[in-house]
């Protein structure tokens, strides 16, 4: 049954990477990494994924089976995690990238938590991205819910999110091309006019919904 | 050696300047060469995908395309089938059309087209049809696109 | 201790009249069988705009050649080109379907005009998917698909993007309108703005990829003012409408102006960033020879799309972004900027460098234009005599 999962994410990846694409390609762009850094940066957006996909997987688990078959709940999702994907994507564009050391007398949590934002930032792209409730990961979520136990649920999704994660690999080659410091800029332009552009699809989707609702 | 690179600068220059007639004269015949070569079509998109079947009424012919759910690389969550009315004879003024577009022998929906008004009705008799996105006037036709989401 | 004046010297290139006229007969037999199509036009009217677009071109290029210079010639052909296209398209859709908006009926029976800054967004789709994501005729109608790709590859090869300002049928839109002013009221233009066409070429694309839809066109393309948009219907289509017509005035009217820039295109035109990288198969370059250049930058403040850096006059040559415009070559005090041809010497051969270029660029412009020039004269001699340009 696991690797039912496995080969669903396989089946369905390409069309996971072709979304992931406008958020990642822009972001790895910008932060002028290498090959390695950026698999390391794209493990912690994988997180946010999985995070996101045992979230959505557990909430029609356990609230409602129905909630993700209504078309204005899944427009509601989708959208809100547009709106919160288009915030990271302009708030990145405007940001300096590189990671400053806190001074030492800022040593509150605020500063820590600065500090480590590019985590947290990744983390929750991850989340948002994940929300893309595509008719493979509704079939996987699906098939999820009739398993017996909830552990058994939730490997199945987690070998669901392997297949899917396996084709986001060759983004981090990108990486490749940190020698052409223009691209730095332009990753971020780039991830700046993606962000504007899911914030408006974002704002339309929440708003249809709550219309047809 | 600078005196071949030289040579085959020159030469490149002629090419490249040989090529703008060729291309305007050979417009048409490139053209054709390059779509018979790459095989590309409009994306069903807009083209609204192949024709799947054609019911004939007598007087006027309704003409199903295909679902549309191309994605990239897979199918998409949501997407349309487009359906047409077009006149043998004339369109009567009412049209009320039953369609299974999936084949399994049960209505999808019922479209009910006033062509003196210009309005359609939609009844959803599955759970994957939404809604109807746009009813355009075609010619001396009326075509419809359905709003369809993917169901696994 | 006096200062030696330093005269601008004639350009090398400079001919005769006898000379610039024998240069120049080739162009005229190319330009008259390929405007004719072999036959004169027996209607009086098609024969006059014939007539005239013929010697229009064919005098702008005998006076390239003859005074040497090359951009207030070609700037002259190229702008009259555009605001002509520009006629000539409304006033076709206006005869064709008496509104600019395009409707619902054409974009459902896929005859739209296909225009070449589709094309960046229209690759990954094509590569995966073997279809095109526009609602245009493959082949056959006006503007296909399959001739302006044909077109395109044409000018690349040929050209590279020497397109840009001998071919687009929009670049002499924001040409004219930053020739306006003497001087510049915004001098100064952060170099990280010339990054933006990039960026929006790679935001187009993956969009376009991901939601296989031309998001340019849909959202951003400024020139939708001045040919066919989409009517407004709903919500959606009015905040599209909104962003085109504040994007023309202030891309194409407004920043020119006060820049004395072609801002669109260097700032903004994802198909020309797309554009500058055919400049890399392309036999025709600008150089700059190191040892004529006396490093007084007026190449810098002239170039009308920022291509010229203190950094490239170094390397001797302009950035990608090049246009193949030849301002600088005609602004240069010293002849030190030429036309030159890719793995030939810098020195020696100027003129037929530059003459093998012209002929290429300007051939282009001749062949691609002419319909539209003679269209839209034919339009607007329709209204001087009949007060109506349908």
């Amino acid at each position: 049954m696991a690797m039912q999962g496995f080969l669903l994410g396989l089946s369905s990846g390409a069309v996971c990477s072709a979304y992931c694409a406008p958020v990642l390609i822009p972001y790895f762009l910008g932060e002028k990494k290498n090959v390695v850094q950026n698999f390391m940066a794209l493990l912690q957006f994988l997180t946010g994924r999985l995070l996101g996909y045992l979230a959505i997987g557990f909430l029609a688990w356990g609230i409602d089976k129905s909630i993700l078959q209504s078309i204005s709940c899944r427009e509601f999702i989708m959208g809100s995690a547009y709106i919160i994907l288009s915030g990271l994507l302009i708030f990145y564009s405007f940001s300096k990238s590189s990671k400053t050391c806190p001074p030492a007398n800022e040593t509150g949590m605020f500063q820590k938590v600065r500090a480590s934002w590019p985590f947290l930032f990744l983390l929750i792209m991850g989340l948002a991205t994940a929300v893309n409730l595509c008719p493979p990961f509704l079939l996987a979520v699906a098939i999820a819910m009739g398993e017996g136990t909830l552990f058994q649920s939730a490997l199945f999704l987690f070998m669901f999110f392997l297949g899917t994660s396996v084709f986001m690999i060759p983004v981090t080659f990108v990486g490749m091309l940190r020698r052409f410091s223009s691209l730095h800029i332009i990753g971020k332009m780039t991830a700046g006019l993606i962000g504007v552009y899911y914030f408006y699809s974002g704002t339309i989707m929440v708003i249809g919904s709550i219309w047809k609702t | 050696m600078n005196s071949l690179k030289k040579i085959s600068g020159y030469a490149w220059a002629i090419v490249c300047f040989s090529i703008v007639p060729v291309m305007f004269i050979g417009n048409h015949y490139f053209s054709a060469r390059l779509v018979s070569a790459t095989g590309v079509t409009v994306s069903p998109w807009y083209s609204g995908g192949e024709v799947i079947r054609t019911v004939n009424h007598g007087t006027y012919k309704t003409i199903i395309h295909r679902p549309v759910f191309d994605g990239l690389i897979g199918k998409r969550e949501d997407g349309f089938i487009q359906v047409e009315w077009m006149p043998v004879t004339a369109l009567p003024r009412v049209i009320e059309d039953k369609i299974d577009f999936n084949g399994d022998g049960k209505e999808d929906f019922t479209f009910r087209l006033d062509t003196a008004a210009g309005t359609g009705t939609l009844t959803a008799h599955s759970s994957s049809v939404i809604g109807m996105i746009r009813l355009v006037k075609v010619k001396d036709g009326w075509v419809t696109r359905i709003q369809l989401q993917n169901i696994p | 201790m006096k200062e030696k004046h330093e005269t601008e010297k004639a350009p090398p290139s400079q001919q005769s009249l006898v000379k610039s006229f024998l240069i120049a007969l080739p162009m005229m037999a190319l330009t008259l069988i390929i405007m004719s199509g072999g036959r004169i036009p027996s209607e009086p009217l098609n024969l006059l705009t014939l007539a005239v677009t013929y010697l229009f071109f064919n005098i702008m290029f005998f006076l390239m050649i003859h005074a040497g210079k090359t951009d207030r010639y070609r700037a002259t052909v190229f702008i009259t080109y555009s605001f002509l296209f520009v006629v000539s398209f409304i006033t076709h859709m206006f005869e064709a379907r008496g509104s600019m908006s395009l409707s619902q009926e054409k974009i459902i029976l896929c005859e739209v005009p296909f225009c070449h800054l589709v094309i960046p967004m229209t690759l990954i789709p094509a590569a995966f998917t073997k279809t095109i994501i526009f609602p245009g005729s493959i082949i056959g109608g006006y503007a296909s698909i399959a001739s302006m790709f044909v077109i395109w590859i044409g000018a690349s090869l040929s050209m590279g993007r020497g397109w840009c300002s001998w071919g687009c049928f929009f670049g002499g839109l924001d040409d004219a309108f930053s020739r306006i002013r003497k001087k510049p009221f915004i001098k100064n233009i952060d170099r990280r703005w010339t990054y933006m066409p990039w960026a929006i070429l790679l935001a187009v694309v993956l969009t376009a990829a991901a939601f296989l839809s031309p998001t340019y066109c849909s959202w951003l393309c400024p020139f939708k003012a001045v040919t066919e948009f989409e009517a407004v219907t709903s919500f959606k289509i009015l905040v599209q409408t909104i962003i085109f017509i504040s994007l023309f005035i202030a891309l194409v009217i407004v920043l020119p102006i006060l820049t004395k820039r072609r801002i669109q295109c260097a700032l903004f035109c994802p198909f020309g960033a797309m554009q500058g990288m055919t400049n890399k198969i392309n036999a025709f370059e600008i150089r700059i020879d190191s040892d004529k250049c006396k490093n007084c930058k007026l190449c810098v403040r002239e170039c009308p799309t920022l291509s010229m850096t203190e950094e490239s006059l170094k390397e001797g040559r302009p950035l990608m972004s090049c246009m193949k415009c030849g301002t600088c070559v005609d602004a240069c005090p010293r002849n030190a900027i030429t036309f030159n041809i890719r793995g030939t010497p810098v020195s020696g051969s100027g003129n037929l460098k530059r003459l093998l270029f012209l002929y290429t660029a300007f051939l282009f412009l001749a062949i691609f234009s002419s319909h539209m020039i003679q269209d839209g004269l034919s339009r607007i001699i329709k209204l001087i005599t009949t007060g109506s340009m349908i």
